[in-house]
């Protein structure tokens, strides 16, 4: 048992390791990681690191998000952008950028109101149960896509570009420091792993956990709070990125079993690598322009959303 | 073991309808009290209410205390709850399934898992057992709670015939070892077997609590479950008469 958890982790190790590697490695030009000097050295230090350490961060937190909301709405195809949470927060980092351009402080504040109005709108219906709940969150995700685009029309800098970074997100620039989204990844991994117990029991239902001593509701706040603060970071960083919250925590369960213990910081690495490669692809594969990287996301997600949804029904 | 409920003028309500209307019983330390009823009379939600999972007016004291001063970790180290089959979508295996419920005593779960007849089923994700199955998981996971009281809803729901009156011979085992048990059944047959008391609620509001042989009279329960039923001393079965099954 032991043994195959130590050889589980090493191969997650393993393929960050090489994930980072590569990433650094590729874009419009090849570069040695190990060996990279002058122009090469620029590129590979002021662009390629920050920009990988900005998709690991906000894949792990995507990818956190996911396996919190899926608790919560004890639904395994529940995620920050399936349920219209990742788009709320969108609305509110842009209305917050329209009152004040100049502040990512009032942005994320915005994002954050933004992801706590999108979530609780969904929870209104949880006494309709978790598939109906699920597709409120979908209705609501084409609702605050529309809004997203109006406020977009109305801002002063107004462009395709612009749009397309907040709807199919955009790592080329993030309006946070990395040291911040690293400090984010951290903190939101410890609160994640302190709640473990909770989320555990919360899979057995709010009456099991319940009566296995979970104060349910003040659990279910938390995590909410949680949820929320995480996709409001992720999406001012990045924009709308669908599907890492959805993809990753499936795989990390496959792997690791259901305990959250093992499944939290497995898909805090797990979805950091996954965007990670999602946007090297994306920047390398039309180079010199590039793809949003929700494109790609959506192209792994979508399907696995289906085959989750085929299995359930 | 100590594990004594005391319930008083207990009311409890579904919408604007009151299901429970001033009950009052005490269950102490070794003893099985049986609730039956009607579908939705409530028996299920009087269950929940001694668990503490959801309210109730009235006065509910457990050893003494108010249930409502429990915190919730302090009231699960008193009362086990078993319900509703647990949701089985997000890949836990039996074994995991009862790691919850176990907490630090993790060494029973093979001796739970012997008792409930599904050793071979431990690595196996719970979505791929059967009803019955999951039902014997459920009981393990009670089993594995070293607490003075148990409320179980329904225990033998989806269960053979073997495991029914397995189901029945660990309850009087556990009540015997002074264990409180509390539990919904539907069979008069199972109720006669272990019940010391019977509550019967027939969902009006009206609910009354008595003793097994006081209780499981042919007139209290044809009147109860509103149909008539034959037979004598504990054993009684519905009359589905000559015409059972003309027109249904």
């Amino acid at each position: 048992m032991i043994l195959r958890a130590v050889f589980r982790w090493g191969l997650v190790l393993a393929v960050l390791i090489v994930t980072v590697l590569f990433c650094l490695a590729v874009g419009e030009v090849w570069i040695n990681p190990f060996g990279a000097n002058g122009q090469d050295a620029v590129i590979l230090w002021e662009l390629r690191w920050p920009r990988l350490l900005i998709a690991f961060s906000v894949g792990g937190l995507l990818a956190l998000a996911g396996a919190w909301f899926q608790v919560l709405l004890g639904n395994p195809l529940a995620e920050p952008y399936v349920l219209g949470v990742a788009g709320s927060a969108s609305v509110g980092a842009v209305t917050g950028l329209m009152i004040y351009p100049e502040s990512a402080v009032v942005m994320s504040a915005g994002a954050f109101a933004g992801a706590w109005l999108g979530i609780s709108i969904v929870m209104a219906f949880s006494h309709l149960g978790s598939g109906r709940m699920l597709l409120a969150g979908v209705v609501l995700a084409a609702f605050w896509s529309a809004l997203l685009a109006l406020l977009l029309a109305l801002l002063p800098k107004s462009g395709l570009g612009l749009a397309f970074s907040w709807m199919m997100g955009d790592l080329s620039h993030s309006d946070l420091p990395i040291p911040l989204l690293l400090l984010s990844w951290i903190a939101a991994l410890g609160c994640g792993l302190l709640l473990s117990r909770s989320l555990d029991a919360l899979l057995l239902g709010e009456r099991h956990a319940g009566a296995l001593g979970i104060e349910v509701r003040q659990q279910r706040n938390r995590l909410l709070l949680l949820a929320s603060a995480v996709t409001a970071i992720a999406v001012t960083a990045a924009g709308t990125i669908g599907f890492v919250g959805l993809v990753v925590p499936h795989l990390m369960r496959l792997m690791f079993g259901s305990l959250h213990r093992a499944v939290l910081p497995a898909s805090a690495i797990g979805g950091g690598i996954l965007l990670m490669l999602a946007d090297s692809v994306a920047r390398t594969i039309v180079a010199p322009s590039e793809l949003p990287v929700g494109v790609l996301t959506a192209m792994l997600g979508v399907p696995l959303f289906l085959f989750l949804l085929l299995r359930r029904g | 073991m100590s594990g004594e409920i005391l319930a008083s003028n207990l009311h409890l309500q579904r919408g604007n309808r009151e299901l429970l209307g001033g009950l009052s019983f005490s269950v102490q330390a070794g003893e099985i009290t049986v609730i039956l009823g009607p579908n939705g009379a409530g028996k299920s939600s009087l269950l929940l209410a001694l668990a503490g999972l959801i309210p109730a007016a009235g006065k509910l004291l457990l050893n003494g205390t108010s249930l409502a001063a429990y915190k919730r970790g302090e009231l699960a180290r008193q009362i086990a709850w078993q319900g509703e089959l647990p949701p089985t979508e997000f890949g836990l295996t039996v074994r995991q399934r009862l790691e919850l419920s176990a907490g630090e005593a993790a060494d029973a779960i093979e001796s739970a898992a012997e008792t409930m007849d599904i050793v071979p089923l431990l690595q196996r994700p719970l979505g791929e057992l059967s009803s019955g199955e999951l039902q014997r998981v459920e009981l393990a996971a009670v089993m594995l709670r070293e607490v003075p009281v148990w409320l179980l809803d329904e225990p033998t729901a989806h269960l053979d015939l073997r495991h029914q009156a397995h189901c029945l011979k660990m309850m009087k085992n556990q009540a015997a070892a002074g264990r409180a048990i509390v539990t919904v059944l539907h069979d008069l047959q199972q109720a006669a077997a272990v019940a010391d008391f019977i509550i019967l609620i027939d969902g009006k509001g009206h609910a009354e609590r008595g003793s097994a042989d006081r209780m499981l009279t042919i007139d209290r329960l044809s009147n109860l479950f509103d149909m008539p039923l034959i037979g004598q001393g504990k054993l009684l079965i519905p009359d589905y008469g000559p015409d059972y099954g003309d027109g249904v």
